[in-house]
C-alpha cells in the first residue's frame, strides 16, 4: 500500500511493457493456477459463462449493465453469472467460472482502488449447501491460493514489497467473522456513520479492513441491500443468509456470497422488493417452477484477489487491459 | 343510425347509444382530445353539464373555509421580531421540499410520456421551474417511449441551466418499465446529472400511482409505427380498444405493491444510489394512512399523494370522477412524522387550495396541468408569472391567518374543524390526526 504509483493508467503500451504489470500476472497466473487446482480438487467443475443474455444480475450502487442489440432484441453483457450458476447445477451441482463481468460503475468509484468496469469473478455455485459449507470453501481457496503464491513466486511478491508474515494468520486458516448488525456497531464505535439498512460503504469498508489482522466474514446483510436471490433467513425476516469476506489490511472486499432462493414465488416476489420487473427474467423464472436447486455459492474478485496478493495499490495496476469508471479506455 | 324513437327517461340513454355507436373507445375521450386535451375530475362518464361545472363547482378540499382568528400570537413575535407591524410580504416561502431548499412550497409535478406533457412544453416547464428555484418532477416512461438521450435529458438540462445554486431539485421517476431501462442508473452515473447529484439536488420518485387513474399504470395512445416499434421491445401492452381512426392504446403495468414490496424497494433506492434523494408517489388509495406511513418509516425524504382531482394526458373516463379518494379526504387520513415532507397534488393552481392543502398537513403542492397551461400561454414566463400570482396569495393567505411561514398553518385555520368532522356534522372528510 505504500507503493509510488501514478493515480490512473498510463497509455496502454506503456502499462503493457511495465514490469510491474509483468510481475503482477505472474501472481495472478498462478492464483487460477492455484484455484482451479483447489476447486477441480473438490469436485467442483469449470464451466464457461455465457457472455450475454435477456437479463443479468441487477446491479446495484449506481453501477449498470451495457446494452447489446441481439438480432433486434436488447440483451445485456453479463454483469455477474449468477442466475447461469443456479440454472446449471440440474446438471452440475459443484460448478465454477472464471467469468468475465462488465459493470459500468458510477465515475466517483475510479478513484477507490477496488472498481474497474471490466474484471473478472472466480465464481462457485454448490447445491444444497449451506452458508457455512460455502464459507469454508471460500476460506480454502483464499488460504490455497496464498499458500501456493508464496512457494510459487515468492521472490516476485517480495519485489512487490510484499511481506510473507502479513499472511501468517490467513496461512493458518484465522478467520474470524461478524454480523452485518456488529459490523455497523464497529463503525459507530469508530466514528463512522454506517446505515443499518444498507451495503457497508466503500469507506466503512476499508475503516474495517484497515482495522482488521486477518480476513473476516461479515454474515446477514439486511435485505434491501442485495439481489433477489440471496435467500432470506426463514427465522429472521428481513435479515439474509449471505456474507461478504473482507480481507485485512485495507484491501477490502474479495467475496460476496450466499445461500440462494430458490422458491418460485419467492423469487418473483424478491424481485418486485427490489424494483425488478420479473417478466424480464421469463427465461429463469421458467426454470424456476420447473424447480431450481437450494443452494450456496460465491464470486471472489480476481483482480481484487491479485491486488490483495501483491498489494498494489489500485485494481488498475492489475489488470492488463484496465478500464476506470468514467473514464474511456481502449 | 338505425336510431329509433325510443327513449329512456331518467337513464342515461345518451351514454349508451354512444357507446352503442363506439363501443370500447367510449370508455375513453375521444382520441382526438389526445396531445392537445389535459384531463381529470369533470372529464368522466357523468353528463356533459357536470363535466363543465366541475371546472367552477368547488371539491371538498375547495369547500373548506379558511378562517383567520382574531387573536394573533405569533403576529406578536413577528412584530417582536420585527420592531413593526409585519404585513404579508414578511411571509417568508421558502420551505424544505423532500430534502431539497424550495423557494416556494410547491413543486412542478410529473408530466408522463403523453403527448401533452412530454414535448417542448415539458422543456419550457423545466426551465421556468429552475428559475423559480422549486423542485421539478419528470414522469415515468419517458425513456422506454423516447430513449435516454431525449426530453428526459432535455428537461434536466434546462433545469440546470436555469437553476440558481443551492435551491431546487430534480426528481426523476421510475416505474416498471423504466426498470426495464434502468432509467435511475442510467441518470445516476450521468454526467450531466453530475452536478445536481453531488450538490444533493437529484432525487428518484418510485412511481406507484396517479391520482387520476389510481390502480392503472400509464397510458397514451400511439400511431401504428410507434406501436410497432413499442411491440417489437415488448415494452407495453397495445390494445386495439380505441377503434379504427383512433390508433393504439398502449398501456404500462401499474406495478405490485405490498407493504413489504415498497418498504424494501425504498431501501434498494437508499442502498444503491445514496446521493439521491428518494421520493415516493401514491395514487389516493384507500390504504394512504397505511402507505405514507410505510414510505416514511422506510426513510423516504417525501412521500407524495396525487388525490383523485389530479390530471392526466390520458384515462379512462369511468376512473377521472369515480375511483380514488378527493385529496382533502388523503390529507386527513395521513399521520405525517414531525418533519417529514408531505406532497400534494390535484387541480393546484391558486393560493387557496394550496393553503387549505397545507393547512390540511401537506408540506408543499404540486403544479400539473397548471404548469402546462402557463407554459402553453407562454413558454418564455407563462409558469413564472402563474406563480408570482399564486406565491402573493399565499402570503395574503398565511398573513391573515396570523402566521409567516407555511409550516405553520394547522387544521385550525380551516373550516369546518377536523373535530366537526369527527362528529359527523358536516360532510367534509376531515379524519382524525395525531
Amino acid at each position: 500500500m505504500e507503493h509510488a504509483h501514478t493515480p490512473t493508467p498510463p497509455p496502454l503500451g506503456e502499462h503493457l511493457r511495465s514490469p510491474r504489470l509483468r510481475s503482477a500476472m505472474l501472481v495472478q497466473q498462478e492464483a487460477l493456477y492455484a484455484t482451479r487446482e483447489f476447486l477441480r480438487g473438490e469436485g467442483f467443475i469449470e464451466l464457461l459463462p455465457p457472455l450475454v443474455g435477456p437479463v443479468t444480475d441487477p446491479g446495484g450502487r449506481g453501477a449498470k449493465a451495457l446494452d447489446v442489440d441481439y438480432y433486434g432484441q436488447p440483451y445485456k453483457l453479463m454483469t455477474s453469472a449468477i442466475l447461469y450458476k443456479q440454472a446449471s447445477l440440474s446438471g452440475f451441482p459443484k460448478l465454477f467460472y472464471i467469468a468475465p463481468n462488465v459493470r459500468v460503475e458510477p465515475p466517483e468509484t475510479a478513484g477507490t482502488g477496488r472498481h474497474l468496469v471490466e474484471f473478472h469473478q472466480i465464481d462457485v455455485e454448490m447445491a444444497g449447501a449451506s452458508r457455512q459449507d460455502v464459507q469454508e470453501i471460500a476460506a480454502g481457496l483464499l488460504a490455497r491460493v496464498v499458500e501456493h503464491v508464496w512457494t510459487a513466486v515468492p521472490d516476485v511478491l517480495r519485489e512487490l514489497g510484499r511481506s510473507e508474515s502479513e499472511f501468517d494468520e490467513l496461512r493458518a486458516g484465522k478467520f474470524e467473522t461478524c454480523t452485518h448488525e456488529e459490523a455497523v456497531a464497529r463503525l459507530a464505535a469508530l466514528g463512522h456513520a454506517q446505515s443499518p439498512d444498507a451495503e457497508i460503504d466503500w469507506e466503512a469498508e476499508r475503516i474495517l479492513s484497515l482495522d482488521a489482522g486477518c480476513p473476516f466474514f461479515v454474515n446477514d446483510y439486511p435485505k434491501g441491500s442485495r439481489g433477489f436471490y440471496d435467500r432470506e433467513d426463514p427465522a429472521r425476516p428481513g435479515v439474509l443468509r449471505n456474507f461478504d469476506l473482507i480481507a485485512h489490511g485495507g484491501y477490502g472486499e474479495l467475496v460476496s456470497g450466499s445461500e440462494r432462493e430458490a422458491d418460485y414465488a419467492t423469487i418473483v416476489t424478491r424481485m418486485r422488493e427490489s424494483g425488478e420487473n420479473p417478466a424480464k427474467y421469463a427465461w429463469y423464472l421458467e426454470l424456476a417452477r420447473e424447480g431450481l436447486s437450494p443452494s450456496a455459492g460465491f464470486g471472489m474478485g480476481l483482480q481484487r484477489l491479485v491486488r490483495f496478493l501483491t498489494g498494489l495499490d489500485a485494481l488498475w495496476q492489475v489488470s492488463a487491459y484496465p478500464k476506470l469508471p468514467g473514464v474511456i479506455a481502449p | 343510425m338505425n336510431a329509433t324513437s325510443l327513449t329512456a327517461g331518467g337513464f342515461p340513454e345518451e351514454g349508451v347509444r354512444a357507446r352503442a355507436r363506439r363501443g370500447a373507445a367510449e370508455v375513453f375521450p375521444p382520441a382526438g382530445a389526445y396531445g392537445t386535451g389535459l384531463f381529470g375530475a369533470g372529464h368522466g362518464s357523468g353528463p356533459a353539464t357536470a363535466a363543465t361545472a366541475a371546472a367552477t363547482v368547488p371539491d371538498e378540499l375547495d369547500a373548506l373555509r379558511l378562517v383567520p382568528p382574531v387573536f394573533m400570537p405569533r403576529r406578536l413575535e413577528k412584530l417582536i421580531e420585527l420592531g413593526r407591524e409585519p404585513g404579508h410580504g414578511d411571509v417568508d416561502l421558502r420551505t424544505g421540499v423532500g430534502g431539497f431548499a424550495s423557494e416556494l412550497p410547491l413543486y412542478l409535478s410529473a408530466f408522463g410520456s403523453t403527448r401533452a406533457g412530454s414535448g417542448d412544453l415539458a422543456v419550457a416547464a423545466a426551465r421556468q421551474a429552475g428559475r423559480l428555484g422549486i423542485p421539478m418532477v419528470v414522469g415515468e416512461n419517458m425513456v422506454p417511449v423516447h430513449g435516454y438521450r431525449s426530453v428526459l435529458l432535455a428537461r434536466v438540462e434546462a433545469y440546470t441551466e436555469a437553476a440558481a445554486e443551492g435551491v431546487g431539485g430534480v426528481v426523476v421517476q421510475q416505474s416498471t418499465e423504466d426498470a426495464d431501462s434502468e432509467v435511475w442508473n442510467l441518470l445516476y452515473s450521468d454526467p450531466a446529472s453530475r452536478a445536481l447529484r453531488d450538490s444533493g439536488r437529484l432525487g428518484f420518485e418510485l412511481k406507484i400511482g396517479q391520482g387520476a387513474k389510481p390502480g392503472l399504470g400509464g397510458m397514451t395512445v400511439v400511431g401504428a409505427a410507434e406501436a410497432e416499434r413499442l411491440a417489437a421491445a415488448c415494452r407495453f401492452t397495445l390494445g386495439e380498444e380505441l377503434g379504427a381512426d383512433g390508433g393504439r392504446l398502449r398501456c404500462a403495468t401499474p406495478g405490485t405493491f405490498t407493504e413489504e414490496i415498497v418498504r424494501q424497494q425504498l431501501r434498494f433506492m437508499r442502498n444503491n444510489f445514496p446521493l439521491a434523494r428518494t421520493w415516493v408517489k401514491f395514487h389516493p388509495g384507500r390504504d394512504i394512512g397505511a402507505a405514507t406511513g410505510t414510505a416514511w418509516a422506510a426513510g423516504a425524504d417525501a412521500v407524495t399523494v396525487d388525490g383523485a382531482e389530479g390530471g392526466t394526458g390520458w384515462a379512462p373516463r369511468v376512473f377521472l370522477d369515480g375511483v380514488g379518494l378527493p385529496l382533502a379526504a388523503c390529507l386527513g387520513l395521513i399521520d405525517r412524522p414531525e418533519g417529514a415532507s408531505l406532497l400534494a397534488s390535484g387541480r393546484m393552481w391558486e393560493g387557496g387550495r394550496a393553503v387549505r392543502a397545507l393547512a390540511l398537513g401537506a408540506t408543499a403542492v404540486g403544479l400539473g396541468r397548471a404548469a402546462l397551461l402557463a407554459v402553453d400561454e407562454d413558454p418564455e414566463h407563462g409558469l413564472e408569472r402563474l406563480t408570482e400570482a399564486l406565491a402573493l396569495e399565499l402570503r395574503l393567505l398565511i398573513s391573515a391567518l396570523g402566521q409567516y411561514r407555511p409550516s405553520a398553518l394547522s387544521r385550525a385555520d380551516l373550516w369546518p374543524p377536523a373535530a366537526a368532522a369527527d362528529a359527523g356534522s358536516t360532510a367534509v372528510p376531515v379524519g382524525p390526526r395525531r
